[in-house]
C-alpha cells in the first residue's frame, strides 16, 4: 500500500540476538532489569519510572521513550500484561522498547524517535504474572488484594492444592453419574461436555484440581487472586462477580495507568497486548452500537480507521487464523476505545496454530471443538513434550470412596507459546507498531493563498490538513473534553487588525488525509505567523506575507 | 500577671453566673428545641469551612459521650473532610448499630445542606443532653455518621469569591472545558469589585427584552409582535483568553454527583463526569468511609433546590435495579416526607427529574443496597405557604420586596465593558433564588432533620422474641428461637440480597453441642431447611421489615441456652432461655 512500509517492513528482518539471551518469560526481577539496563545504555532515549506499587509490592514500570518534549508529540501508549496469564502480553511490550531502541541508529527509526513518543507499560499485573515463576505453577489473574471473591465474609480461605505434587495446578475429574463431562472421542487425554440433546451421558464431575478448603460445595472459588486488572476498566463493568472489584477502577494499577493516559493528551492509540484481537478482523461498525446513550460499538470513521491499521497489521506480521475473541466485561483495551477516547488495537500476539491431521501418526480431521486437544495435536507436531500430566488417581477428602483423577494440560501453555517462539513474534509486533506510528495524524497547511483585496487589505485562505491516515482525534472523543482540539492562531503585530476570521480558533477532529478551510481578511502589512497545534499532532506553523 | 489571672478568672466567673442566670430565669422553653444548648450556632447564615469545622469541634468537646469528629480524608486542597459519629457511646459499639449517614454540599453551591446536616447533629446532641427521652432512646440504638460537607474547597469558593447562584457547581480540580490546552483561564470577572457575579444588559433598539413595568428590577421577554429594549449578555465578565468566548472555561466544571461508581459513563455521555469512578478525591474518601462502616443501613444526601424528596434509579437503564419491596419502603419513607416537608414532593430522579448516571444515591443503594434519599432544600412554596411559588418567576420578586426588604437584589447600574461598550449590570445575589434566607433556614432545617430521624428510626431493629427449649428425648434437645426486624427497613434490601452485597444475618446459638441447624420456614408445618455446614451459626439472607424468621437447632447436653443475631445493617441482639 505505501512504500514506507517497505522500509520499515524488513528493518528487523535481519534478527538480533535477543536481549540477554533469556530461555524463558521474564519475572518481575528480571523485567525490572531489563527495564533499567535499556535506560542505563540509551539515556537520551529512555526514561522509566514506577508509577504505582501493587498490594503485593511490585513496580509498575513506565517507559518513555523518544526525544526531547515528550508531551508536545504525538504518541501511542503500549500496554501488556493487562491478564495476569499472558506472560506473552509482558514479553511483547517490553521486547518492543528493545527492539525499537537496539535500531535507533537507523535513519528510519531515529526519524521517528524526533517525532514521536512511545510510552510502554510492560506489566499491569506483576502480582499475578508471578505466579508463573512460583514452586505451584497456577493460572492467576488478580493482584494481591485480598478479596471475598465468593462472598462469604472470608477472603481467599479456598484456594488450589497441588494434590499431585507435580509442581502444576492442572485439573482434577470425579467418576459420578451426575457428571456433565464426557472423554473427547477425538482425543482421550481430553473432556469434553456430554451434548445431552444427542442422548449422550457424562460420566465426569470436571474440577480445578485442589480441595474445598472452606467446605462451602465449590472448590477453588476464592483462591489468593484478588481484582483482575482486565476486569476493572470502567467500561462495560459488572459489578459483584469475582476478580471485578468493589466498583471499576478501584485497583490501584488501573488508577495510576488511568490518571497517566488521561493527562498524556498527546496519546493517539493504544496498543494493547492481551486477551481482545481487533488487528486480526477489524471491528466492523454497526449502528445499534452507537444507537443508544451509552455507545457500545465503534463510530463509523473509527471502524474505518481499525479496518485500516488492520490490514497493515495482517500484512506486517503475517499471522493467520486467529481465533474471534470476546472482551470480558471490564477489559482493558475496549476501556481505551471507549471511555478513553482513543484509537484502540489489540491483539494476543500468539495463539496455537491450526494443524492439519498429520496421516503419517494416523491422525484424523477432529470432530469436535476442543482447545486442549487442538493444542495437544500442535505441540505433538513441534515435538513438545512434558505439558500434559496424565491422569492418575488421587484420594481425595471431598470425595470419599469416589474415584479422583488429577491429570490435565499444564497452566499457561494455551495462550503463551514456548520462549524460543517469542522473539519472532516481538520482532514482528515491533514493526507493527512502528508501521501504525507511519500512519500517525500530521498537520500541514496546503493551498496558502494571499489575496491583495484594497490597499493594506489581505485575504489568506488556506487548508489546515490531516496528512496522516489517522484522525487527530476519535469520532467517539468528540465530546470529550480529554481530547484536544486544534488550536489554530494567528500571530498578529501591533500593526496588523482582523477585519474577518478570527486570532484564535479551535478546530474539531479532522480525519486522514481530510482538511479544513479558513481564511481571513487582515489590515495591515508585513508578515504574518499562523500555526497549528494539537497534542495529538504536534505544532505546525507557515509565515505568511501581506 | 497575677493581677491579670485573677482578673480574667473573675471576669469569667461573672460571664458564666449571667449566663446561668440568664438560662435559668429568663427564659422559657420552646418546645422541640434545646432550651439550653451546650454549644451556641446562629441558625439563620451559611458557614464557611473554618465555620463548620469549629462547630463541629465544639459539639465534640462539649458532647465527648456523644459525638466523635474525624476526617475521612482530604480534598484537593488539603482540606479535611469532617464525620461526626454521632451515637451513645455507653449503650453498644457505634460502628455495629444500624446507621444512617448524611452529607451535604456534593455540589458546592448548593451550601445549605451542611446548614441542614449540621443542624441534625447539634439538635441530636442537644436535644439527648436536655433530657428527651425520644433522641436519648434513638441513639441507644442508632449512630449517625454526619458529614456536614463533602467539597469543601468549592464551597470557600462560593462563599468567599464573586458568584452567581450556580456557580461553582463543580470542586477545584482544573479542567479545560473549551479543550484548548488551558485550564481555567475564562471565567466569571466581578467587573465592578461588589463581590457579586449577576447579569450584563445594554440597550438595544432590536433586542429582545423589556423591563417589567410591575417590577423595574425585572427583566423580561417581549411579545413576538413587541419592539424590546436590552440585549442580555449573561453573567459579568470578559474574554480573558481572547478567544471570542466569555465566561467559557471558569473554576472546574465537572460534576461530582456524577462521578460514583454505579453505572458510571464518562463525560461524552454523561456531562459532567470525571476520569473514572471516584476519581474525585472527596468522594473517595466518603467511599473508602462507607466501605469501612457496613452498619450504614441509610443516607441522605443535601442538595438545593425545588423541594424535592429524591430516590433512585438515577438512570432509566437501572430501573430494573429497583424491586417492589424496596419500592414499598421507599415509598413508605419518603410519603411521610411529604407530609413532614410541606412543598416537598417524593419524587424518582430519571422520571421526575432527568436521567443520569454515576449519582451518589444510586452508589449507595446499587453498590451497596443502603436505603437513600436526596432532598433538594428550599421551595418556592416557602415564599408564600403556596404552590407553584417557583413556578412563578415575578414570585422572587416580589417576596424580596415583600419580606426580604430588597436585600437580594443588586440595582442595575452603569459600567463601561471592555467588549460590549455601555452595558448595565444588576440581578440577584447569589444567596437568592437558591438558597434559603435567612429567617427560613432553621425552621427548614428542623423540619428535614425530623425526615432523617424518621428515617434513621427505621432502620432495622432485631430482636430475639422467643427462645422455646423442648427435650425431644434421645438426650436431645430442642431448641428454637424467633428473630424479629421491629422496623420498616429490611436487614438486606433486595439489591444487596441478590448481588449477596453484604453477609448474611447469623444467627448463633451458645450452650449445648449442636448436632443440626435448620430455618424453620412453616412452624405449624414443620417445614424446615437444613444447614449443613456450620449449623451452630445459621445464615439468614434476610430478615425483612416487620417480619421475623424461626430457627431450630438440635443439641446435645446443656440446658442454658443463648441465641444472638448478629447482622451488619441491623446490629446485634440476644435472648437466653
Amino acid at each position: 500500500m505505501k512504500k514506507y512500509f517497505l522500509s520499515l517492513f524488513f528493518l528487523f528482518a535481519l534478527g538480533t540476538a535477543f536481549a540477554q539471551n533469556q530461555q524463558d518469560y521474564s519475572n518481575n526481577a528480571t523485567l525490572a532489569k531489563r527495564i533499567k539496563a535499556l535506560a542505563d545504555q540509551n539515556p537520551q532515549l529512555v526514561k522509566y519510572k514506577s508509577i504505582a506499587q501493587t498490594v503485593g509490592g511490585k513496580d509498575i514500570w513506565m517507559l518513555t521513550i523518544g526525544t526531547g518534549k515528550h508531551e508536545q508529540k504525538p504518541a501511542i501508549a503500549v500496554v501488556g500484561g493487562v491478564e495476569g496469564k499472558h506472560l506473552l502480553g509482558v514479553e511483547m511490550a517490553l521486547g518492543f522498547a528493545e527492539k525499537l531502541i537496539k535500531n535507533a541508529k537507523t535513519d528510519s527509526i531515529k526519524t521517528l524517535l524526533g517525532k514521536q513518543t512511545f510510552y510502554v507499560f510492560p506489566n499491569m499485573s506483576p502480582d499475578a504474572t508471578e505466579q508463573y515463576f512460583a514452586k505451584v505453577k497456577s493460572e492467576r489473574s488478580g493482584n494481591a488484594n485480598p478479596t471475598d471473591d465468593d462472598r462469604d465474609g472470608k477472603t481467599n480461605e479456598d484456594g488450589s492444592e497441588d494434590l499431585d505434587a507435580n509442581g502444576k495446578i492442572t485439573a482434577m475429574r470425579v467418576l459420578d453419574p451426575t457428571g456433565k463431562y464426557k472423554l473427547n472421542p477425538d482425543d482421550s487425554r481430553s473432556l469434553i461436555l456430554a451434548d445431552a440433546s444427542k442422548g449422550e451421558t457424562g460420566k465426569y464431575i470436571l474440577l480445578p484440581e485442589g480441595i474445598d478448603n472452606d467446605k462451602d460445595g465449590a472448590f477453588n472459588e476464592d483462591d489468593e487472586g484478588g481484582v483482575h486488572f482486565n476486569k476493572n476498566s470502567s467500561f462495560n463493568y459488572k459489578n459483584f462477580v469475582a476478580g471485578a472489584g468493589e466498583y471499576a477502577v478501584a485497583e490501584k494499577e488501573n488508577r495510576a495507568l488511568f490518571e497517566l493516559l488521561f493527562d498524556a493528551f498527546n496519546v493517539y492509540a493504544v496498543v494493547t497486548f492481551g486477551p481482545v484481537n481487533n488487528l486480526s478482523t477489524p471491528v466492523t461498525f454497526n449502528p445499534a452500537g452507537i444507537s443508544k446513550r451509552i455507545i457500545t460499538g465503534w463510530f463509523e470513521s473509527d471502524a474505518k480507521a481499525n479496518a485500516l491499521v488492520s490490514e497493515q497489521y495482517n500484512k506486517i506480521t503475517k499471522t493467520k487464523d486467529a481465533p474471534k475473541t470476546q472482551a470480558e466485561n471490564g477489559d482493558f483495551s475496549q476501556w481505551a476505545y471507549f471511555h478513553y477516547g482513543r484509537l484502540s488495537f489489540s491483539t494476543p500476539g500468539w495463539w496455537v496454530p491450526k494443524v492439519n491431521p498429520d496421516t503419517a501418526r494416523k491422525e484424523k480431521k477432529f470432530t469436535n471443538e476442543d482447545p486442549t486437544a487442538a493444542y495437544l495435536r500442535w505441540a505433538n507436531s513441534q515435538g513438545i513434550a512434558n505439558t500434559f500430566t496424565p491422569w492418575k488417581t488421587v484420594n481425595h477428602p471431598d470425595f470419599p470412596g469416589q474415584t479422583v483423577e488429577v491429570g490435565g494440560l499444564d497452566p499457561f501453555v494455551l495462550i503463551n507459546p514456548p520462549y524460543k517462539m517469542v522473539d519472532d513474534i516481538v520482532t514482528k509486533h515491533t514493526n507493527f507498531i512502528v508501521g501504525l506510528s507511519a500512519m500517525a495524524p500530521q498537520l500541514d497547511f496546503v493551498n496558502v493563498k494571499t489575496e491583495k483585496v484594497a490597499d493594506g487589505l489581505t485575504r489568506i485562505t488556506l487548508k489546515v490538513m490531516n496528512t496522516g491516515d489517522l484522525p487527530t482525534y476519535t469520532k467517539i472523543g468528540d465530546r470529550s473534553y480529554f481530547l484536544k482540539k486544534i488550536v489554530v492562531d494567528v500571530a498578529a503585530s501591533a500593526n496588523q487588525s482582523f477585519v474577518s476570521g478570527r486570532k484564535v480558533q479551535s478546530l474539531e477532529s479532522i480525519q486522514g488525509k481530510d482538511h479544513k478551510e479558513l481564511s481571513w481578511l487582515i489590515k495591515g502589512s508585513g508578515k504574518i505567523t499562523i500555526s497549528a497545534t494539537s497534542p495529538t499532532t504536534g505544532s505546525k506553523s507557515i509565515e505568511v506575507i501581506l | 500577671m497575677k493581677i491579670k489571672q485573677t482578673f480574667l478568672l473573675a471576669s469569667m466567673l461573672l460571664f458564666t453566673s449571667i449566663l446561668k442566670a440568664q438560662d435559668s430565669k429568663n427564659f422559657l422553653a420552646a418546645v422541640g428545641t434545646p432550651p439550653n444548648p451546650k454549644v451556641q450556632v446562629s441558625w439563620n447564615r451559611y458557614n464557611d469551612y473554618t465555620a463548620i469545622t469549629a462547630i463541629c469541634k465544639k459539639l465534640a468537646a462539649a458532647h465527648p459521650n456523644l459525638v466523635k469528629i474525624e476526617s475521612m480524608g482530604k480534598s484537593f486542597q488539603g482540606k479535611d473532610l469532617w464525620v461526626m459519629t454521632i451515637t451513645d457511646t455507653k449503650v453498644g459499639n457505634a460502628d455495629k448499630k444500624p446507621a444512617m449517614y448524611i452529607d451535604g454540599n456534593i455540589h458546592s453551591n448548593e451550601i445549605q445542606g451542611s446548614e441542614f446536616a449540621l443542624y441534625t447533629a447539634w439538635y441530636l446532641a442537644e436535644m439527648y443532653a436536655s433530657g428527651n427521652k425520644t433522641i436519648q432512646s434513638l441513639l441507644a440504638e442508632k449512630t449517625f455518621y454526619i458529614a456536614p460537607t463533602i467539597n469543601p474547597d468549592a464551597r470557600d469558593n462560593f462563599l468567599h469569591q464573586a458568584n452567581t447562584p450556580n456557580s461553582p457547581r463543580t470542586g477545584m480540580l482544573p479542567i479545560d472545558n473549551d479543550r484548548d490546552g488551558q485550564t481555567n483561564e475564562d471565567g466569571f470577572d466581578d467587573l465592578d469589585n461588589d463581590g457579586h457575579i449577576v447579569m450584563m444588559r445594554r440597550k438595544n433598539v432590536n433586542g429582545r427584552y423589556k423591563v417589567d413595568p410591575t417590577d423595574s428590577r425585572r427583566m423580561i421577554l417581549v411579545g413576538n409582535d413587541e419592539k424590546g429594549e436590552y440585549e442580555l449578555l449573561g453573567s459579568e465578565g470578559i474574554d480573558n483568553d481572547g478567544d471570542g468566548f466569555v465566561n467559557e472555561d471558569g473554576e472546574g466544571a465537572y460534576d461530582p454527583n456524577r462521578d460514583w461508581g454505579w453505572n458510571w459513563q464518562p463525560n461524552y455521555i454523561q456531562n459532567g463526569a470525571y476520569k473514572y469512578p471516584f476519581s474525585i478525591p472527596e468522594n473517595r474518601a466518603v467511599v473508602d468511609f462507607v466501605m469501612k462502616h457496613p452498619n450504614i443501613a441509610a443516607a441522605q444526601s443535601y442538595h438545593n433546590n425545588g423541594g424535592m424528596i429524591l430516590r433512585g434509579p438515577g438512570a432509566i437503564e437501572d430501573m430494573d435495579t429497583y424491586n417492589a419491596q424496596d419500592v414499598k419502603v421507599y415509598d413508605d419513607l419518603g410519603k411521610k416526607g411529604e407530609e413532614i416537608l410541606p412543598g416537598y414532593r417524593y419524587l424518582v430522579v430519571y422520571k421526575d427529574l432527568y436521567s443520569v448516571f454515576g449519582g451518589e444515591l444510586d452508589w449507595f443503594y446499587g453498590g451497596r443496597g443502603i436505603y437513600t434519599f436526596s432532598n433538594e432544600l428550599w421551595t418556592g412554596y416557602s415564599m408564600y405557604n403556596k404552590p407553584n411559588g417557583e413556578d412563578s418567576q415575578a414570585q422572587l420578586y416580589s417576596f424580596d420586596k415583600d419580606l426580604l426588604m430588597k436585600d437580594a437584589f443588586i440595582d442595575w447600574h452603569s459600567f463601561k465593558h471592555p467588549t460590549y461598550g455601555d452595558i448595565e449590570i444588576g440581578g440577584f445575589k447569589k444567596t437568592f433564588t437558591r438558597l434559603h434566607p435567612g429567617f427560613l433556614l432553621e425552621s427548614d432545617a428542623h423540619r428535614n432533620m425530623a425526615f432523617s430521624i424518621y428515617h434513621a428510626y427505621n432502620t432495622p431493629k432485631l430482636s430475639v422474641d422467643e427462645v422455646e427449649v423442648k427435650d425431644i428425648g434421645g438426650g436431645l434437645t430442642q431448641v428454637t428461637a424467633v428473630v424479629s426486624n421491629q422496623r420498616m427497613i429490611p436487614t438486606h434490601s433486595s439489591q444487596d440480597v441478590k448481588n449477596n452485597i453484604e453477609t448474611p444475618d447469623i444467627i448463633s446459638l451458645s450452650g449445648g453441642t449442636v448436632i443440626a441447624g435448620m430455618q424453620v420456614t412453616n412452624r405449624d408445618m414443620n417445614f424446615t431447611v437444613e444447614q449443613k455446614l456450620d449449623p451452630t451459626n445459621l445464615k439468614v439472607s434476610n430478615i425483612a421489615g416487620n417480619s421475623f424468621v424461626t430457627l431450630r437447632w438440635l443439641v446435645k447436653g446443656g440446658d442454658k441456652f443463648t441465641v444472638t443475631v448478629t447482622s451488619k445493617k441491623g446490629g446485634i441482639a440476644s435472648k437466653s432461655n
